[in-house]
């Protein structure tokens, strides 16, 4: 396997007395589709915004291609272009179109030109169907569309990897289903992504890695085939009878 | 009625146009204060919802606390006095302290801007906490500084909500610049009080100048209203599409067309 692109050791959390994560450790490799599964409350959108630094860790240590992210001097704005953020209620700019949303980043963090960036945010928009929508403002639009939308701005700014926090989750079934073909198919392109998420089929079917976490621990991890066919833990087991059904 | 209808008519007679020339003047430095309030406003909304972390350097902490503490005196200085007060202190605080003689139309701008920049600026805060804080993060999340965040997303929005107030506090501008005849300053008020003084009108002269002030504040909040629902622009969109196969139903409009051929067609039926 080559170089992991990130790497958390011994990261730990804690909001006050409540400690969220506790020593957690893992990495993600270029071309991995990480999902992270757990009842809520087990600190898993926690773990992915410290992995952002949207949330500032305790302890423990992020390592972004072998640099310490939480250094001093360490540029967290270029990082954060790097990894993007997909989010559970879209957070789409309520000010601006669709197109707008999707080159804003790109002009002000990337600094590129006005063509240019618009070209990638067409090409992006495409990608997850949007691109009829692209002078339509975010009130316009339904959940779906948004949380497509919301995608386009992310991949917009071609990051290294994606995290996906609970995307579905805000979403009726039918909508679901347009959102996790999007995601099915960057996957499927090769993207880095890690997925925080309660669909069972999208984390079996496409994931390259399955993280288990419960009670701000990770409990086990595994091929989607460990973690769903032979589940080693009993907390696993017991998740999934509740779940699958 | 009759000695009534003439004493309209001799006030008019007399200072109508000095009654017009006092509305434009109230209706400049309202303007005038209005928009530089606004800005003071923004300002100071801005500095005072900077986050700070733990990791903040040891100076911007300082530097943060003080500015902080500095406008917050300043709001709490020129929200809690009477802005007649104010104009008394300011205009001849300047001339026997600094030996400025101020023109009073200058002060009366000076005046009315830092005041409404003291209602402004709370305005502001409330209008930037107001914006969803999923939209801050998710410009931080594609690597925005917090000043490009707030000039791109959040600036935008919070004026939009915050407008009612801003027309809110020009009308009250207008009417509240009366205070400032005390520093000589020609608005209307002033202008009232040199007519009755003249023609002892009190009644009839105040008609007139009630009639003044209500068509001034009626026009604002009329033309405010009208910015609103430009800002909010319209609610339908164009598909950027030619396959009429992704228009969903209810986005066609059957508005009929114009056609160029028309008036052709008339003139061949004729």
């Amino acid at each position: 396997m080559s170089e992991p692109i990130l790497e958390v050791s011994h990261l730990g959390k804690s909001f006050g007395n409540h400690e969220v994560l506790c020593d957690i450790d893992f990495s993600v490799s270029k071309g991995d589709v990480v999902s992270i599964l757990g009842v809520s409350g087990s600190g898993k959108s926690t773990l992915l915004r410290c992995i952002n630094l949207l949330e500032t860790p305790s302890s423990g240590n992020i390592y972004y291609h072998g640099q310490d992210i939480c250094e001093r001097g360490f540029s967290l704005t270029s990082y954060r272009a790097k990894v993007g953020m997909v989010f559970q209620s879209f957070n789409l700019f309520a000010n601006l179109t669709v197109l707008e949303n999707c080159i804003v980043g790109q002009r002000k963090v990337l600094r590129r030109s006005k063509e240019e960036a618009e070209e990638k945010a067409k090409f992006y928009l495409e990608k997850v169907g949007m691109l009829p929508y692209i002078s339509a403002k975010p009130r316009q639009l339904s959940g779906g569309q948004k949380q497509r939308v919301a995608i386009a701005r992310a991949l917009a700014m071609e990051p290294e990897v994606l995290l996906f926090d609970e995307p579905t989750s805000a979403l009726d079934p039918q909508m679901v289903g347009e959102v996790l073909a999007v995601m099915r198919r960057l996957a499927s392109e090769g993207l880095t992504m890690i997925v925080v998420t309660h669909e069972m089929a999208f984390a079996r079917d496409v994931s390259t890695r399955v993280v288990f976490m419960k009670d701000g621990v990770i409990c086990e991890e595994g091929t989607p085939e460990d973690i769903f066919v032979n589940p080693k833990k009993e907390e696993t087991k017991e998740f999934l009878a509740r779940f699958i059904n | 009625m009759q000695e009534f209808l003439n004493g309209i008519a001799k006030s008019w007679q007399g200072y109508g146009m000095a009654f017009l020339s006092g509305a434009k003047n109230t209706l400049l430095i309202s303007l005038v204060g209005t928009l530089i309030g606004c800005l003071i406003g923004f300002a100071v909304g801005a500095v005072q919802t900077i986050p700070t972390s733990k990791g903040d350097p040891f100076w911007k902490k300082i530097l943060l606390g003080a500015a902080n503490a500095i406008l917050k005196v300043y709001v709490e200085l020129f929200r809690g006095t009477p802005m007649i007060v104010q104009s008394m202190f300011i205009y001849y605080g300047a001339k026997m302290l600094f030996n400025i003689h101020m023109d009073p139309l200058f002060a009366g701008f000076l005046i009315v801007s830092i005041n409404t920049g003291a209602y402004m600026a709370e305005t502001v805060r409330g209008g930037i906490l107001s914006i969803d804080p999923g939209q801050t993060e998710a410009a931080k999340a594609i690597g925005m500084t917090h000043a490009q965040t707030m000039t791109s997303v959040i600036f935008p929005q919070a004026f939009r909500n915050i407008i009612p107030q801003i027309g809110n506090n020009f009308i009250i501008n207008i009417k509240d610049t009366a205070v400032l005849s005390v520093i000589s300053v020609t608005d209307l008020f002033f202008e009232y009080k040199s007519a009755t003084g003249a023609l002892y009108t009190y009644f009839e002269s105040a008609c007139i100048v009630m009639l003044i002030y209500l068509v001034m504040t009626v026009t604002s909040s009329a033309l405010l209203r009208l910015l609103e629902s430009r800002l909010d622009g319209d609610d339908s969109y164009d598909l950027n599409t030619t396959d009429t196969l992704a228009y969903t139903s209810g986005l066609l409009s059957y508005r009929p067309k114009k056609r160029a051929e028309e008036p052709d067609n008339k003139e061949a039926e004729k």
